[in-house]
């Protein structure tokens, strides 16, 4: 009863998301955003028809519409780094690299593990895929928000609830993927609850901070020039290489 | 089991940040002319306020301490030195806030840069991180060692002040030549040690 509620509370949002996207035309704005929302949405009503009608029906679509989802999944990470950092061509370039570097390490893990393994079943790996599809998303996710504080990059509204929302899906999914590989499948009903309560509570921050257009604010117009950067990492430089002469001569007096 | 353990530091550490995030104050978004504004200033505190010349040999210079020793009972030399190291460490605090100060104008400055390199961020942020950790042990061994355990302090900080500046003017002079100059013309023969 609790997870039909859920489920049934999670397409309500989805529905107000894409409303909203229409009237308030931020639907070409985030587009991977709502490229998402609208499939996840899609899967969740056929699905939910479906099962209504025949249980074999759900049974032989959840896992492959579920890795649809997934994959667009990466869209909504691919597009909070672009929106995050879209003003800051400097810190953006950065965040990409990062990004990839730890997508490509995360990758090669994952390969290794899956070379490595012996037995296979079409549930167990999509699991296993969802929870290292995670791991890569909430590692991308950490790396922009590293980013973000690092440079003290000011979020507006609607990138700081995607960021929230989707984060939160991430973090809550995939503690308990970890949790449901270790404990088995006595975890499964308590997991099915956790993953829909915490996308239920994304979309209802989604819903919030996306209600009206709220773009971030503006970075100041200023000289971006290579020299510039040039000199600015050579002052830089300059000034921690004196302070640090100066602290250690008073270290060793 | 490490598998698990690592699985749930990656989920665990991501909501942590995420409730950092929502926590987080809107920082406000700072102009270039604001910036420049900051820079200079901290420049001008280190230069007037922490680094002349007179006041750092005051502060670090034995000789006071010698002629309480000489003239005072032991309880006024006892609180003349617990008055020193305070002086001293408050001095290495607004020191170590002022490198911070131009590490926010680095960071705030190099995010606008297309040209941004990430190997040469890392290196920086790892330089400011080793310094202010450096800051921190400095603190330490003033507490450890006294006032006057750091005697070699004034003219290593002088030379270093002197440098200090000079990489900062050049590090400025990019964002507003003709304002620097003026600063420049204006700030000669203020005093400071450098």
């Amino acid at each position: 009863m609790l997870s039909l509620l859920l489920w049934l509370a999670g397409m309500m949002f989805e529905f107000l998301l894409l409303v909203r996207s229409v009237q308030t035309k931020t639907f070409t704005k985030y587009f991977y955003f709502y490229a998402y929302i609208l499939v996840v949405f899609t899967v969740s009503a056929a699905l939910f028809i479906g099962r209504s009608l025949s249980s074999p029906f759900y049974d032989a679509w959840y896992w492959p519409t579920q890795f649809a989802t997934l994959a667009m999944g990466c869209g909504v990470v691919l597009e909070i780094v672009r929106q995050a950092l879209a003003a800051y061509p400097g810190a953006e370039r950065f965040a990409r690299r990062a990004s990839c570097a730890v997508f490509a390490v995360t990758f090669c893990y994952v390969e290794w593990h899956v070379v490595r393994r012996t037995e296979w079943s079409t549930a167990a790996a999509t699991v296993e895929l969802e929870r290292d599809l995670r791991v890569i998303e909430a590692l991308v996710l950490a790396t922009v928000l590293a980013i973000v504080f690092y440079y003290r990059i000011e979020l507006g509204r609607n990138v700081t609830g995607m960021i929230v929302g989707f984060g939160a899906y991430v973090g809550v999914s995939l503690t308990t993927l970890a949790l449901r590989s270790f404990v088995g499948p006595r975890f499964d009903t308590a997991w099915a609850l956790l993953q829909s309560a915490s996308f239920v509570f994304g979309a209802a921050v989604w819903t919030v901070a996306l209600w009206s257009y709220s773009p971030n604010p503006a970075p100041p117009p200023t000289e971006r020039n290579d020299a510039g950067y040039d000199a600015l990492v050579h002052g830089t430089r300059a000034q921690l290489q004196s302070v640090r002469s100066s602290l250690r001569g008073v270290a060793r007096s | 089991m490490i598998g698990l353990l690592l699985y749930l530091l990656v989920g665990i550490g991501l909501l942590v940040v995420l409730w950092l995030l929502a926590r987080r104050e809107g920082a406000p978004v700072e102009g270039c002319g604001r910036q420049f504004v900051e820079a200079r200033q901290a420049l001008r505190t280190l230069q007037l306020g922490l680094l002349p010349e007179n006041l750092i040999e005051r502060i670090f210079d034995r000789e006071d301490f010698r002629y309480v020793m000489a003239a005072g009972p032991g309880e006024i030399s006892e609180l003349f030195l617990q008055e020193r190291k305070r002086i001293s460490l408050m001095w290495v605090r607004r020191v170590r806030c002022e490198i911070r100060n131009l590490m926010q104008f680095h960071l705030g400055y190099s995010r606008l840069h297309a040209k941004l390199s990430l190997p040469t961020e890392i290196r920086l942020a790892l330089d400011f991180t080793l310094l202010l950790l450096a800051c921190r042990a400095l603190r330490i061994l003033l507490n450890a060692r006294g006032p006057y355990g750091a005697g070699a302090v004034v003219g290593v900080m002088t030379a270093a002040a002197g440098r200090v500046c000079a990489a900062s003017e050049k590090s400025l002079a990019f964002l507003n030549p003709p304002a620097l100059e003026s600063f420049r013309r204006n700030s000669a023969g203020d005093g400071a040690a450098i």
